[in-house]
């Protein structure tokens, strides 16, 4: 049974990579094509919520208070009488793009400090490692929490807080990786005939890991959109009129008893995106064998 | 098996120091004029706060600060909120009973179904029902909390009136807030039963099993018994997730506990509770995975001799 980079780590850092043996590729790139399709329709969607949304999203008609869904209100509309179905299409591009920032901050010191401490190994390898291991020690939404409290409120602070809160995770992750891909015979030749580090970092480590770097910055996408809405959600946003899921759940929360509507449409959104880059996620593993 | 578990419990108590040491410094480049704002609640004069900041030794140099918190953390002495002037210990010990029971209620519901969800979506032989289950597990992982509360709220105590909804304790009122935490638990939980049975079924061993013509359950039985190994790890590593979503669910649910403490200090800037709630998560989290991989060492000895020491 052959055991791909990062098996392990996925295990034992409790990461939600979904691991498939042996999917076939046909299901795989259906996987993939589906969630793109998903992912390229959500943001096309926001993209063009300009042209596509009925009303201005943060004109507020108190008149028109929790209105239920009718033609002019696909959706409904708020407690500030608010159109959803536009607050919806809005809101989309405050949260992804805070998911994309947050993903960005993940990524290049997690990527980095994960490959070097694979790579170099002895005291680099157990000095970062004791670092990402406190802070995992925390959990990332409390750390995401704490961040904030120094940061202070904002979405550029929030997203900055969740991208931080994922480093350590995606830095073991690809430290996992890294570790296992070292042992490869072709790896340990190119060492052997003196390659520099990081062209043997380059050229030979990071293809051989793409496949799981790749699954798990998906992975951690679908968390900065969560423990980004989150934030949002507990009101460390900042600007509280703004469309943005995470505010919107929040608003629909005072009346969720008599007017629902509110709450399942951004809810549904963020779900779908989650899902949908979940599903990407897992069709990225695993595809070693067939590159 | 004593030597593991000291070696194991004093590393998670390593873990614990170091994070403890990491929220404190974070935590120091609050400015000091935010601190002042929060300790001049009821008083007036300037004179005043710097006496209060002086009594709570916020004027001595940094490394100063950490060795009493440190040396304070050890003898029980968490420090005191800023804003109440009580003991941080106190409110912790008076809010941390309804997040104990919802964190470890939810924890319960998540494996469970979990665990059920993903043994069907990685072994069922009939279609529907494996992507049935793939499809609830992908579902959990995706709504998160603050949603599907909402959403559970509507339907079990306004439209159909079983359940009672926002409230502060007693255990009818703990199963909404479970119910929902749990169900966001499962997902992952599911996810790695999942793949870790559908790896083991094709291990050489249960092909024997089954050419020598075991019944069904027995192996079944087989599997289960090396394929959820894996989920023990996993089930203590979601615990971290828990204590994160126990914040959202307490603010939904209005429920007392440790997430809203938390919440109202971050709000307040009352960095001692902040510092006390976050510290205790990461012990709490440290020891229940050192306990967990003791369990995992214990249950399946091999696993000692080939993993390098974490």
């Amino acid at each position: 049974m052959e055991r791909r980079p990062g098996g392990e780590a996925n295990i034992r850092t409790g990461e939600k990579v979904m691991t498939r043996p042996r999917t076939h590729p046909i299901r795989r790139y259906r996987r993939r094509a589906l969630a793109l399709a998903l992912l390229g329709g959500i943001a096309g969607l926001t993209l063009l919520a300009p042209w596509l949304a009925t009303a201005d999203p943060r004109h507020a008609v108190p008149a028109d208070q929790w209105l239920a869904p009718s033609a002019a209100h696909p959706f409904g509309t708020d407690h500030l009488g608010r159109d959803v179905f536009s607050r919806v299409l809005y809101g989309g591009r405050q949260t992804l793009a805070m998911g994309l920032l947050a993903l960005g901050i993940t990524l290049g010191p997690g990527l980095v400090m994960g490959l070097v401490a694979g790579y170099a190994g002895r005291w680099v390898d157990r000095a970062l490692m004791t670092v990402m291991d406190a802070l995992l020690a925390i959990p990332s939404l409390l750390l995401a929490l704490a961040l904030i409290v120094v940061l202070g409120s904002g979405t550029t602070q929030a997203a900055l807080a969740v991208g931080i809160a994922g480093i350590p995770v995606y830095a073991r992750v690809t430290r996992a990786a890294a570790l296992e891909a070292r042992a490869l015979p072709h790896i340990e030749a190119a060492r052997s005939i003196g390659v520099r580090p990081v062209g043997i970092l380059g050229r030979h480590i990071l293809p051989v890991i793409r496949p799981v770097l790749l699954s798990f910055a998906g992975v951690t996408f679908g968390w900065a959109l969560l423990n980004g809405a989150a934030l949002m959600f507990l009101g460390y946003g900042g600007d509280i009129a703004a469309p943005d899921w995470g505010v919107m759940l929040a608003g629909a929360r005072e009346a969720f008893r008599s007017a629902p509507w509110a709450a399942v449409a951004p809810g549904v959104a963020l779900s779908l995106t989650v899902f949908a880059t979940n599903l990407l996620a897992s069709s990225f593993n695993g595809s070693r064998a067939s590159k | 098996m004593i030597p593991i578990l000291v070696q194991r419990l004093g590393a998670a108590l390593v873990v614990a120091w170091l994070a403890l040491t990491l929220v404190f410094v974070a935590l120091r480049w609050i400015p000091g004029d935010a601190v002042d704002a929060t300790l001049a609640r009821g008083i007036t004069s300037e004179a005043d706060i710097a006496a209060r900041r002086d009594a709570l030794g916020l004027n001595d140099p940094i490394p100063r600060q950490y060795f009493d918190y440190l040396g304070g953390v050890l003898h029980g002495d968490w420090g005191e909120s800023l804003v109440y002037g009580q003991p941080v210990t106190d409110i912790i010990a008076q809010n941390i009973g309804p997040t104990a029971a919802l964190a470890l209620g939810a924890l319960l519901l998540g494996s469970t179904l979990g665990i059920t969800l993903g043994i069907l979506a990685g072994l069922s032989h009939w279609p529907p029902l494996r992507y049935g289950a793939e499809a609830a597990a992908s579902l959990a992982l995706a709504t998160p909390v603050y949603w599907t509360a909402t959403l559970a709220i509507y339907l079990f105590s306004v439209q159909f009136d079983l359940l009672p909804g926002v409230g502060a304790s007693g255990a009818r009122n703990l199963v909404l807030p479970v119910l929902v935490l749990g169900f966001h638990t499962a997902g992952s939980i599911a996810h790695v039963t999942a793949s870790a049975v559908k790896e083991t079924a094709q291990g050489d061993f249960v092909r024997t099993a089954r050419a020598k013509g075991l019944p069904t359950p027995d192996v079944l039985d087989h599997i289960l018994r090396v394929g959820l190994l894996p989920v023990v790890a996993v089930i203590a590593l979601q615990f971290g997730f828990l204590l994160g979503g126990t914040v959202i669910t307490e603010t939904i649910f209005a429920r007392r506990g440790l997430g809203r403490v938390l919440l109202r200090a971050i709000s307040d800037r009352d960095y001692p509770v902040i510092q006390g709630v976050i510290v205790l998560s990461a012990l709490a989290y440290s020891l229940i995975n050192a306990l967990a991989d003791v369990l995992y060492t214990w249950i399946d000895p091999r696993i000692n001799s080939h993993t390098e020491g974490r």
